[in-house]
């Protein structure tokens, strides 16, 4: 048991002191937090003009309606921006920049003609020709040099629908209060079977597959990091000084504590800026993630962090004890990668549909239900039954794959030479 | 008291015989030296003494008692392969070895510092074995088998690759571990460099034991029937007859074994009619002689 913790203890502080190891815990979190700013920040930039609209109607009247209905689209999508930043993960939905719009009842084709030219030479932004034939016709034009960007052309066209409606309820004879009584919209209040409110589903879904990346790439990272470690062992020949004071089995759990802590520090690294960045950005989105990023999901983010990669590195360490080079390995190394990424392929479908016989069978396999089954947890609590049925299988797999590996990694690490067969490996696993 | 004692040991990998039905016993405090040619089962017995194999059959005992692991601390093991952790600072490499084998981190550090200036490598300390030389870190591995004062010193091959002055400085370390009353074995195919050095030798080839004893009493079975010549001109004088058995000519120095019988005297009178001779000895065979000898007539 000393020789287990000295060579885990080696094999922690080689690994923590690289400047790689460095490199990489930085690095992760600057690109995640550049990807998640990024579009924002130049979303921003971009829409950062004043805005300038004409309205051109037959009668003052109506363009008045019309111009009240786009100032307040605009200040509900601007509000709705500004919620929706601290709502979400992402902050691609930038506020936009105030609007101003103006009302012109010269209907004439040649005024038509000056705006056009006061558009090209970018004094306007867009223009809404909603002259009465126009209205009558049902078909409004809107003019503008973007036809895909600028505001959203939906937005208008809804302030043109609703227009419509108020004039129309106007000309009924009703007081601008009832009809304002119509437009108030109406909210949805989604609950479930037990009367708690319903955590908004973009952030449980994009925190899962957050989750469930990190998974997948410490379990495959480390795991391959324990092939490498094995690997080089074997290519410096240190092997045999190693094993002529500590046997094949307490190498084998060294190596494999030693860089799995190493990946456990790194995620905690993670874990703790991830909070550092959260709370001075979005006080509502920290709430709403505190619901998502509950102790228990971290706890069970550690168990089948720890399970898969013991099952995966495992399944490494076997590999790097077989093969002589990088080169060797990568062939060998892709047939063990196959089911994680048969667990990232099925990953957004489950997520979806949690209860899906898909779901069900991926998270009880275990060399997908690592990831499968946490997504599970993460989206909605399966029955508890199928959690403990998925963690025993995945614990008596890792249990089994760590006798088999052991007898190949004792006898592989001690063969140079040629890759072992198939049928050779079956002979290393029958010696005593 | 013997330090390791060998009794019928057999080894096999699938059909190939490693080592088979091998007795030899290694007195405390002696030198001991196992030779052979490449493949001759060398390494596959010392890794049956320090329990990397078992054998398939017989018995292996270490300190007087059965092969047990709790027995591996008090052994020193400096294998062929040489290999360290390349990435690793040689202090931390040598104490981490050191804690392997039982010391304490605090001590291990001090006797890795003292080892490394006996080796004249203490301004080594603190690089990365990946910036040392190949001769050095032969000698970093060579105070890593050293470091924790083992009783019983396992050496396969402890001088390939180094420069005379460098062999000799550790041929002076072995010396005084032998005066301390350590053990040693050394294993190689480099008969020269042993053969003034070890008390008793076991020559293997093919996995069995061809020749074995005191070092002393296997040369004097071959007695003094080799001579040494130093010579200018003609080497005619070298035909195998009646007196040359055969003979090894590097040019102007020839090692000529005489024939069954043969006078050396006689050999001189020729030899001397055709050329100059600058010296003429006669002496035991080298160990090499024997081994090639040996080795030969076994193999044929």
């Amino acid at each position: 048991m000393h020789n287990v913790w000295l060579i885990a203890r080696r094999e922690y502080l080689e690994r923590v002191r690289t400047r790689s190891f460095m490199i990489m815990t930085v690095l992760t979190p600057v690109l995640m937090a550049g990807l998640m700013i990024g579009p924002g920040v130049l979303a921003e930039r971009m829409s950062h003009h004043a805005r300038h609209m004409v309205v051109v109607a037959s009668d003052q009247q109506t363009g008045e309606i019309i111009k009240t209905q786009l100032l307040h689209a605009d200040q509900q999508s601007r509000d709705n921006a500004e919620e929706a930043q601290k709502s979400s993960i992402k902050r691609s939905q930038a506020a936009a920049s105030e609007l101003t719009v103006d009302i012109d009842t010269d209907t004439s084709a040649g005024h038509r003609a000056d705006l056009v030219q006061k558009l090209r030479s970018k004094e306007l932004d867009g223009v809404v020709w909603a002259s009465n034939a126009a209205l009558q016709a049902r078909k409004v034009p809107f003019i503008t040099r973007n036809t895909s960007s600028f505001i959203a052309n939906d937005e208008i066209q809804t302030s043109l629908n609703q227009s419509m409606t108020r004039r129309a309820l106007q000309a009924r004879g009703l007081s601008d209060q009832e009809i304002q009584n119509i437009f108030q919209p109406v909210k949805l209040d989604v609950q479930d079977a037990s009367g708690n409110g319903a955590v908004n589903p973009q952030i449980v879904l994009v925190t899962s597959i957050v989750m469930v990346m990190i998974l997948y790439m410490s379990v495959l990272m480390y795991g391959i990091n324990v092939m490498r470690a094995v690997l080089e062992e074997k290519t410096s020949r240190i092997m045999e000084v190693m094993l002529s004071v500590a046997k094949a089995k307490e190498m084998l759990a060294g190596k494999i504590l030693g860089v799995g802590a190493v990946g456990l520090t790194q995620i905690g690294i993670w874990a703790a800026v991830a909070l550092v960045y959260i709370v001075p950005n979005a006080v509502a989105m920290r709430n709403q993630l505190k619901e998502v990023l509950s102790p228990g999901l971290l706890i069970w983010f550690a168990v089948f962090y720890l399970l898969g990669y013991a099952l995966y590195s495992t399944m490494y360490a076997a590999i790097g004890s077989m093969v002589n080079s990088e080169q060797e390995a990568q062939q060998l190394q892709f047939v063990a990668i196959i089911p994680l990424i048969a667990a990232l392929a099925v990953m957004v479908g489950v997520a979806q549909m949690p209860s899906s016989p898909l779901a069900i069978w991926c998270s009880m396999i275990p060399f997908t239900s690592p990831l499968i089954m946490f997504m599970r947890i993460a989206v909605q609590t399966p029955p508890l039954w199928q959690i403990g049925l998925s963690v025993a299988l995945l614990v008596g797999t890792i249990y089994v794959l760590v006798l088999l590996c052991a007898k190949i990694y004792r006898v592989g690490i001690l063969m140079y030479g040629k890759r072992p067969t198939l049928p050779e490996m079956v002979k290393w696993l029958k010696y005593a | 008291m013997h330090t390791i004692e060998i009794s019928q040991v057999r080894k096999t990998f699938d059909e190939f015989v490693a080592v088979d039905d091998l007795t030899f016993n290694i007195a405390q405090g002696s030198v001991f030296g196992l030779l052979g040619p490449n493949g001759a089962g060398k390494t596959s017995t010392i890794r049956m003494m320090i329990g990397i194999t078992a054998p398939d059959s017989g018995e292996i005992r270490v300190f007087g008692n059965p092969f047990d692991r709790k027995c591996l601390p008090k052994i020193g093991y400096l294998p062929e392969e040489r290999g360290l952790y390349k990435k690793m600072k040689v202090l931390d490499q040598l104490v981490f070895l050191g804690e392997l084998h039982g010391m304490n981190a605090a001590v291990a550090r001090k006797k890795a510092t003292d080892w490394c200036e006996r080796l004249e490598i203490a301004e080594k300390l603190d690089k990365k074995v990946e910036e040392l030389s190949k001769g050095m870190q032969q000698k970093i591995q060579f105070i890593a088998s050293l470091l924790h004062d083992p009783e019983f010193i396992i050496m396969d091959e402890p001088f390939f690759g180094l420069d005379p002055v460098n062999t000799t400085l550790l041929k002076d370390v072995m010396l005084d571990l032998k005066k301390n009353g350590r053990t040693i074995l050394f294993s190689t195919h480099r008969m020269d460099q042993v053969e003034k050095l070890c008390d008793s030798i076991c020559l293997i080839n093919r996995g069995r034991s061809v020749l074995q004893g005191p070092l002393k009493q296997v040369k004097a079975q071959y007695g003094k029937s080799n001579v040494q010549i130093e010579y200018e001109g003609s080497g005619e004088f070298l035909q195998k007859g009646e007196l040359v058995g055969s003979y090894n000519n590097y040019g102007n120095y020839v090692e000529v074994r005489l024939a069954p019988g043969a006078d050396a005297q006689q050999l001189l009178q020729i030899a001397a009619q055709r050329s100059r001779i600058s010296k003429f000895e006669v002496v035991e065979p080298s160990l090499e002689e024997i081994f090639i000898e040996v080795v030969g007539k076994n193999d044929a």
